[in-house]
């Protein structure tokens, strides 16, 4: 008898896909190595021009905000994410739960495009929050948060929010209520319970969300481009404007592969110094 | 333990006469479902207190309400004869063990044992003292800085003791904290908390299902049963007079014979069950005329197998023997029985090879022992 | 009371998160009833006219279409990978498991800007880049990670005695699978295919690269108005977008529980 029977038929489309994103990859690898050669959508010869130019302040800049803009996103959502993540595991109303789940896991399902153009709605210069402090008498003009860096954190934070907070009420969930009993028997007021029982023991939820919203965030294209608005630019919308503005695709891509291994050596960083974080939490 | 210098000897100086814990007339419902109905305890200070019924009595609901988790709908909880309906758990002086010792997986052994005392703010050199006095009582020197997954369950379970008592809580409470244990552990863990139980004197609430485990280690033991306690007393009273059917038959095995009420003699009830008359303690619902039908509970050990003649209580056919080492439990088929066979107790193996499977037998009862409900 | 303060210092902190999170989509439904062409907040009179346009669009109308089209292939291919791979990852050893995984689950810290280039620059060089099929296989690959973990945690909670019990009482695997297992594990498989449709719909950043002009999805469609008009017909379709979301998510909670398919449930 076959102990493992229909491992053919299972596994050979998955390896077809895996193979399709390896050859995607190694596309990107190969035209990353080759020249551009303006006017024509052909690469011209083995060259590692695209990787040096990479060095050009004007790129390491891009970088640079890049990553900054990543780490403050994902911090903040931590921050703002963590109580929501909080209330709804350790909600007891069904209803109230239901509701918090809803709000919280729509917006993921709305796509990058929809959520960025109402953020410029409320951000714009005649937006909800400049008029509504126009109106109140608070300011006198415009603050202006389109095309700022401000902006553009807002509302990635806005759009990373669900994942992490999945993430974390995933973590939280798991931890046995009666660590927290014990730990009130034992005379623990409930902040002194909060910070040496439920954080610690959480600490595998925050470091999931925290390298899953770093990698989100590095993904973001159209939250840079349309709040942004080319004054604040990601490693993605340098990418796009190469491509299909100036169409040096040769270029674009060694900017992918510089970006890949930023985002690799950025979340192996983080896994790292997350380990004994994560030990504590094993459970 | 330094008891003179820690907050417990506050309590139990005032608890003598009040009694440690007390639970007056305390109603809880989760939504249409009536937990706990007016249930009053009172435990003595330094008492073994077991609750003892079947999943859903309400025992657990009992114990959390003491611990804090849980507020009453009506009634009173004092500890130490303090109210204690609006104090938070973390307020009360409690120490608790849980089912799955919860000890936290992020603190070693050390650690685990001194947070009660960090959270009340014990200074550092008397903490480690009394950490490591805690450990030595549970015989547990030396592990200070193992973590609790590198410990065996029975080691887990002395850390949680530990980490209870290094406190000095006014009363312990236990939530059925052997279940995850096998038997041989079971038992010596069961002799080694009654020890420290009774050489640190703490009030101590029991809570379980296993009559057998109650039954052993309890001062007073309470059978509860959907939200009510059906009877209060020693573990001996408990298991000699219970004091209606249900108690009867979930504390140890119990046969149950048909039989009529002869007349009643003083404190004494008799029983007529076949040609026999048994003299049994007249129960409270003996209040029944002559001649009226009731059932004559019996433990398998006041039942013994003879010659089936005419002075026996009743007769009846051997079904079955199960050999328990000590002992044989043999089933012997039987009319009188109201619950159609009858379990009888005897010491040694004779039994085995006296009485073969469908060998006709007679019952005698021993007197005095029994009870008897209308 | 002390804990009481706390409790009400928390309600009032997530109060504050939810009306962050719920922010734009009230304001975009405001924006939407406008009757003025301009974006500006607040409205000073009410009209539908935006929604009207924005259903008539052509632009909208072929985005949607195109959209479906390229969901309902990607999902429902990437759900038969991926249930079938995470059914041999849960239950048999092979050599390159764990590399196949890894390589599929990539996509979740590959950029989707790099996927988007590395299809495209595929598709170039085979001449495959004006079809449908780049932007299928393309999609596929990015919702391939999701469904893998939604049905690989159903796999894992799921008794394999029950299998065993039919087995015993004579089906043979064929018959087991479709009869005991298929059944016993729908509500993951709804829920990954479900999953991997609203993200397949709503993917952007990689069809922006890889699409073209007739084949463009909805989301493209969106950014590509949104570049050159300023007029509400975006804020009206957005709206359309976020109660037809909604409305999704809350079916899918109710009859889903869409706390057991994100793993977030309580354990005691």
């Amino acid at each position: 008898m076959n102990p493992q029977p229909y491992f053919r038929t299972f596994t050979t489309p998955a390896v077809l896909c895996a193979l399709g994103l390896l050859a995607a990859m190694a596309a990107v690898l190969q035209f990353s190595l080759r020249a551009y050669i303006p006017g024509s959508l052909e690469p011209g010869g083995f060259t590692l021009a695209n990787f040096t130019d990479l060095l050009k302040p004007l790129y390491a800049r891009v970088f640079l905000d890049t990553v900054q803009i990543c780490f403050l996103t994902a911090v903040s959502t931590l921050i703002v994410g963590y109580p929501l993540a909080y209330a709804l595991v350790r909600t007891q109303n069904a209803i109230a739960k239901s509701i918090l789940l809803v709000i919280v896991v729509t917006p993921l399902f709305l796509g990058e495009v929809v959520r960025t153009y109402s953020w410029i709605i409320v951000l714009g210069n005649n937006g909800f929050v400049n008029s509504g402090l126009l109106g109140l008498g608070i300011i006198r003009q415009p603050i202006q948060f389109m095309f700022t860096r401000f902006g553009v954190v807002v509302a990635l934070v806005h759009v990373t929010m669900p994942v992490m907070v999945i993430m974390l009420a995933a973590g939280l969930s798991h931890i046995d209520r009666d660590y927290q009993r014990a730990a009130e028997s034992l005379g623990a007021g409930p902040i002194r319970v909060f910070l040496t029982v439920t954080l610690p023991l959480s600490m595998p939820g925050v470091v999931a969300g925290v390298t899953t919203a770093f990698a989100w965030t590095f993904s973001a294209f159209a939250t840079p481009q349309l709040i942004g608005g080319g004054r604040v630019n990601m490693i993605s919308n340098l990418v796009y404007q190469l491509g299909f503005a100036s169409f040096n695709f040769p270029f674009a891509a060694s900017l992918c592969v510089a970006g890949l291994a930023l985002t690799i050596v950025v979340l192996s960083m983080l896994r790292l110094a997350a380990r004994p974080l994560e030990n504590i939490g094993s459970h | 333990m330094n008891k003179a210098a820690d907050t417990g000897a506050r309590f139990r100086s005032i608890a003598a006469n009040d009694g440690a814990v007390r639970f007056d007339a305390v109603t809880r419902r989760f939504g249409e479902i009536t937990a706990l109905n007016e249930v009053s305890l009172s435990i003595r200070q330094g008492e073994f207190m077991t609750l003892l019924g079947p999943s859903g009595c309400g025992k657990t609901t009992l114990l959390n309400l003491a611990a804090g988790f849980l507020g009453p709908d009506s009634g009173e909880i004092r500890i130490a004869g303090e109210r204690m309906n609006d104090v938070p758990t973390y307020r009360r002086e409690i120490g608790m063990m849980f089912q799955n010792y919860a000890l936290f997986p992020h603190m070693n052994v050390a650690g685990n044992v001194a947070y009660g005392l960090k959270a009340r703010r014990v200074p550092k050199r008397d903490r480690d003292r009394r950490v490591e006095q805690a450990l030595a009582l549970v015989r547990l020197t030396g592990f200070e800085d193992r973590m609790p997954r590198q410990l065996s369950g029975g080691q887990q379970q002395r850390v949680a003791l530990a980490r209870a008592l290094v406190i000095n809580p006014a009363v312990l409470l236990l939530d059925e904290p052997f279940s995850a244990l096998d038997k041989n552990l079971r038992t010596s863990m069961q002799l080694e908390l009654r020890e420290i139980q009774r050489k640190l004197n703490v009030t101590t609430i029991f809570v379980t299902h296993d009559q057998g485990e109650a039954l052993s280690l309890s001062d007073r033991l309470a059978v509860m049963s959907e939200g009510r306690i059906r009877q209060l007393g020693t573990p001996e009273e408990i298991y000699r007079r219970p004091c209606d059917r249900f108690v009867a038959s979930f504390v140890g095995d119990a046969n149950v014979l048909r039989g009529r009420l002869d007349g009643i003699e003083g404190t004494m009830a008799v029983i007529a069950v076949g040609i026999a008359r048994v003299a049994v303690p007249r129960a409270a619902s003996m209040d029944v005329a002559a001649s009226a039908p009731v059932d004559l509970f019996v433990r398998p050990e006041h039942l013994t197998m003879t010659e089936a003649t005419e002075s026996c209580a009743t007769s009846g056919t051997v079904v079955a023997h199960v050999y328990q080492g000590g002992y044989v439990d043999t089933y012997v088929e039987c009319p009188e029985s109201s619950r159609d066979r009858l379990l009888v107790r005897s010491g040694g193996n004779q039994a085995l090879t006296r009485w073969p499977i469908g060998s006709r037998v007679g019952i005698s009862i021993a007197t005095g022992e029994g009870v008897a409900f209308a | 009371m002390y804990q009481r303060l706390l409790v009400f210092v928390g309600r009032v902190a997530v109060l504050l998160i939810l009306g962050f999170l719920v922010l734009p989509a009230a304001v975009v439904t405001i924006a939407a009833f406008n009757d003025k062409a301009i974006l500006s907040f607040p409205p000073q009179a009410w009209s539908l006219r935006w929604f009207a346009k924005a259903i008539a669009y052509q632009d909208f109308r072929e985005g949607f279409r195109n959209g479906l089209i390229v969901t309902a292939w990607s999902s429902s291919l990437a759900l038969v990978v991926g249930a079938m791979f995470a059914f041999v990852l849960d239950r048999y050893r092979f050599r390159f498991r764990k590399t196949i995984e890894a390589i599929l689950l990539s996509p979740l810290v590959i950029p989707h800007f790099t996927v988007g280039l590395g299809f495209l620059i595929l598709a170039a060089q085979v001449g495959w880049n004006r079809t449908y099929f780049i932007v299928i296989a393309c999609h596929v690959v990015l919702v391939l990670p999701f469904v893998l973990r939604s049905v690989y945690i159903s796999l894992r909670n799921l008794d394999q005695g029950y299998e065993r019990a039919a087995a015993s009482l004579g089906a043979s695997p064929s018959r087991v699978l479709a009869t005991v297992t298929l059944p016993l594990l729908l509500p993951g498989l709804v829920s990954g295919w479900l999953f991997a449709a609203m993200l397949s719909f709503n993917e952007f950043t990689a069809s922006l690269f890889v699409t073209a002009q007739r084949t463009q999805t909805l989301p493209v469609a969106m950014y590509n108005y949104v570049r050159e008009f300023a007029d509400p017909s975006m804020a009206a379709l957005s709206v359309m977008y976020i109660a037809g979301t909604a409305g999704l998510i809350v079916f899918a909670n109710a009859y889903l529980g869409l706390g057991k398919v994100l793993n977030i449930e309580q354990s005691r």
